[in-house]
């Protein structure tokens, strides 16, 4: 079920001009973000909220190979600037659709948001326990988080890099946000394996 | 006055069909539009039904407003962020000033939003003295030249990539390469800046969830989520119609914009927003707000206008715009005001007034296909005949469209006066007075009239030779078979009656749409009430109605329950209508034979077009799958749109007539001369007229063809 799930997930990433990576644990998928950051010569990370255990195993991949790691909480004065000088953001997934191929975030705070929106290469990282097949099956999921939160709430569909086809109707990828997305799902449970 | 009204249109139109690479453009992003749009939605688990499911959120949606409004601008302001009601466009402006002056602000970065076009809030704001940025790659480009938009979903679909370079290079004061991704590069650094430092970020919304407070953002680009997320002021415009219950509903809307608008299933980003998130640790709390402001601008009275009230549903998806054959041709900055294509004709007239609509009203040729396309059942035809019907108050219609809209008397006349109205229709100083008087242009062929038309032909026949009827229908002619092919008319009589149906056809009228299509409504009123009369006395006795003109049919099946709304007799007509073939079809159904069916059409080929006014009714199906029953060879050649003929439009003279006409139909008459085929064959007398004209190739219409070879 989940393996049909990760594949219509993927399947539907791809297509949308997205890069997906299937790890079997939280070291592996460190390992393969450490890789995206050396394709891209990236020499400074910012991380968003990460599960701690998780941010600890990312954060020491990237001092191995000497990268520079932001991570949150963020200073409000050094903001948005740090993010932005980020060559790379990599974001935690709350859950994911597999049908429409999306990444969803949820936030409480719009540092976080910027990790996925600012630096030219995002990762996303995600769970495979939460993917979801449909749309509809997220507005439970949606219900829940705005009502534990009964001031400020943000969620983020993210469906591929950011693309525009406003120039002569040629689809063109990084207009604003990420030129390239990748999103790396995790076999393990709760981040901690 | 009317007159110079129609000139400027007529120059607007014919800037338009001269600028061949944009309108090129402009059709290949509105195919495409379309055809992604089919793909996608093959796609979805229940296809086309899931539009239903929009149509009936959006109905209860709206049936509920008053307190969803109520429910959302609560959930709003318990999560700390402000509602603003804005009566109207200088409302909602003072509120922004406001804002701006307090937060001493200095640029404001915006996303897409229509709505706040609607309001034109980018003029006030920089005469105030703010730097107004829109960050949409589209929106900012037609901006640097000081444009609307082309498009509701391409604004900028017309300016090609050098273009652009230029506008950059100007914009920059740097060098810009001439390739979409040199380009690209130069965009993205030119405008980072701008999200880093703009005070205040605008923007619109797709969706209001009344049950959170949330508002949700669809973007590709991810330029809503720049100017929603660093600046510290957020103001964001929505229609009050945006605003729906639950999560659920939220999501359909979620799938059904970017599917309806460009095949997409999600855009690339949804933002869903509910009140103000701090950006970071520390800073002064408070800081960070956000403003929702509700804008009204004759929302509520269109809720209360039987006629509008529908339009309230629209989802901003622009797919009319990618049917409508003239606004495919002229774009949207002919065909709108600031709303553009077919939804821009009820809604420009309804924010922006009556006179605004009735601008580009006329450019709407009432082929009906915005009605087919749209996701949430939107009756566009019938609300822009309105809006035609309601201009003419006050501009009364022009002399060609009144002729136009008499066409029956004009037919009539021709036929009485025959041979000598056809003598004089073949005479071209003749046809020059028409022109000059009258309107008609001069190189349209006009089909010949005949003296004995076909209810007189059926009358001196004498009555139905069939006396044990499997059976009975009334034959509603319309004006071409009656009063310029009576022996088409007679060979349906034929097939009918060798099919063992007994046959009336009493004196009767044409089907009047002429009157909507121009905008007449008390005559097209007055044309359905007669036709009614007297085909529901027919119903009412056992008989069927058959139709051998598509808009015959469309009229007794779509238009009449619209103009005479919730009348029994009425409903029943509709339910009785055929089309001739589907008729013969069914007719042979019931007089099973043990014979193997014969094949007579076998080896011909033909090429079929399918009227506008058919789509509904069936895209000329059934009619297609008798002559294959036949052993024909039939394709249906088509570019997805009309073929510009659009009843009488494309005799009237001039650019908004036969010019506009024509260049509505080239692609299709191009498609037919590539065809293998060897005839034409349509139903629509009118369509026949353009595309004989415009191929120069053989055209009949089926019957005549099952005629021959029966």
């Amino acid at each position: 079920m989940t393996e049909d799930l990760i594949k219509q997930f993927t399947t539907k990433y791809e297509f949308l001009r997205g890069f997906t990576h299937v790890a079997a644990d939280a070291a592996e998928a460190a390992d393969i973000a450490a890789s995206i950051i050396k394709e891209v010569e990236g020499q400074r990370v910012a991380l968003g909220d990460l599960p701690d255990k998780m941010m600890q195993i990312f954060e020491e991949r990237c001092w191995e190979d000497e990268v520079e790691v932001i991570k949150p909480p963020y200073n409000r004065s050094d903001l948005p600037d740090l993010i932005d000088k980020a060559h790379v953001g990599i974001s935690w997934t709350k859950f994911a659709i597999a049908e429409t191929g999306s990444l969803v975030e949820v936030n409480t705070d719009d540092s976080l948001r910027l990790v996925s929106l600012l630096p030219r290469v995002h990762v996303g990282i995600l769970m495979a326990e939460n993917l979801v097949k449909t749309l509809p099956e997220a507005a439970p999921r949606l219900r829940d988080f705005f009502s534990s939160k009964p001031s400020n709430a943000v969620v983020t569909f993210i469906s591929g890099p950011s693309r525009t086809g406003d120039i002569e109707m040629r689809l063109t990828l990084g207009v604003h946000g990420p030129e390239v997305s990748h999103a790396i799902v995790i076999r393990g449970k709760n981040g901690s394996a | 006055m009317a007159s110079q009204r129609y000139a400027l249109l007529e120059e607007k139109i014919e800037r338009a069909i001269k600028a061949k690479p944009q309108r090129d453009a402009l059709y290949r992003a509105m195919k495409r539009g379309r055809d992604s749009r089919d793909e996608s939605i093959d796609l979805l688990p229940g296809g086309k039904e899931f539009f239903k499911e929009v149509t009936a959120t959006k109905h209860r949606c709206l049936e509920q407003q008053d307190e969803l409004l109520e429910k959302f601008a609560n959930k709003v302001r318990e999560r700390g962020a402000s509602v603003f009601m804005a009566e109207d466009g200088p409302a909602a402006i003072d509120y922004i000033l406001k804002i701006a002056r307090e937060r001493g602000a200095k640029i404001v970065g915006k996303s897409k939003s229509l709505t706040s076009e609607e309001i034109e809030v980018n003029k006030p704001l920089e005469e105030a003295g703010l730097e107004v940025i829109e960050t949409d790659l589209g929106e900012l480009i037609i901006q640097k030249v000081g444009q609307k938009p082309y498009h509701l979903v391409f604004p900028s679909v017309h300016i090609t990539a050098p273009e652009v370079a230029k506008i950059f290079r100007k914009a920059t004061g740097k060098e810009v390469p001439d390739d979409i991704d040199g380009i690209m590069k130069v965009v993205r650094k030119y405008l980072r800046p701008i999200f880093m430092n703009a005070d205040i970020g605008m923007t619109g919304a797709n969706v209001g969830i009344a049950e959170t407070g949330a508002i949700v953002i669809e973007t590709n680009e991810g330029n809503a989520r720049m100017v929603s997320s660093i600046p510290n002021v957020h103001i964001c415009i929505m229609g009050i119609e945006k605003i729906v219950d639950t999560f659920e509903d939220a999501m359909q809307m979620m799938l059904a914009h970017p599917i309806s608008a460009i095949g997409q299933h999600l855009t690339t980003y949804v933002t869903l927003m509910g009140g103000r998130s701090p950006l970071g640790d520390g800073g002064a709390a408070g800081s960070r707000e956000s403003h929702i402001i509700i804008l009204d601008n004759g929302r509520t009275r269109m809720r209360e206008d039987p006629v509008f009230k529908d339009a309230l549903n629209c989802i901003r998806c622009g797919a009319c715009m990618n049917i409508c054959p003239t606004s495919g041709v002229v774009g949207g900055h002919t065909f709108g005001h600031i709303y553009p294509g077919p939804m821009g004709i009820p809604w420009t007239s309804e924010v922006h007034g009556l006179e605004k609509a009735g601008d580009f009203a006329p450019l709407c040729i009432s082929c009906g296909l915005c009605r087919e396309i749209c996701p949430v059942d939107i009756d566009l035809p019938f609300m822009i005949a309105e809006v035609k019907d309601r201009d003419s108050q006050a501009h009364p219609h022009p002399t060609v469209d009144r002729v136009m809209m008499a066409a029956e008397v004009f037919a009539k006349m021709g036929s009485f006066t025959a041979p000598v109205s056809n003598w004089l229709l073949s005479n071209w100083i003749f046809r020059l007075l028409m022109e000059k008087t009258i309107g008609v242009d001069r190189r349209r062929e006009l089909p010949a009239f005949r003296w004995q038309t076909l209810v007189k032909r059926f009358k001196k026949r004498g009555p139905s030779p069939v006396s044990n009827p499997v059976r009975k229908a009334v034959y509603f002619v319309d004006l071409y078979a009656n009063y310029n092919a009576p022996e088409l008319g007679m060979a349906a009589v034929e097939q009918m009656e060798k099919r063992n149906c007994q046959v009336a056809l009493p004196e009767q009228k044409g089907c009047g749409y002429p009157y909507v299509a121009y905008g007449n409504l008390k005559k097209a009123r007055k044309a359905a009430e007669d036709n009614i009369g007297l085909l529901a006395s027919y119903v009412e006795q056992g008989y069927d109605v058959v139709t051998t003109e598509p808009t015959a049919a469309y009229a007794l099946k779509k238009s009449y329950p619209k103009l005479l709304p919730n009348r029994d007799e009425v409903r029943k007509v509709a339910e009785r209508t055929y089309q001739l073939f589907e008729y013969l079809e069914l007719l042979d159904a019931q007089t099973p034979s043990d014979t193997e069916p014969a094949t007579p059409l076998k080896g011909r080929k033909f090429g079929f077009h399918i009227p506008c006014h058919q789509r509904p009714l069936g895209s000329g199906s059934q009619t297609i799958a008798y002559l294959r029953k036949l052993g024909a060879e039939v394709q249906v050649v088509e570019n997805g749109t009309c073929c510009g003929m659009a009843g009488t439009f494309g005799m009237k003279k001039g650019m908004l007539g036969y010019e506009l006409s024509q260049t509505v139909g080239e692609p299709l008459f191009e498609l037919f001369k590539e065809a293998d085929i060897d005839i034409i064959l349509t139903e629509s007398s009118v369509c026949a007229i353009h595309l004989t004209e415009g191929t120069r190739i053989e055209l009949k219409h089926p019957l005549e063809i099952i005629v021959d070879e029966s």
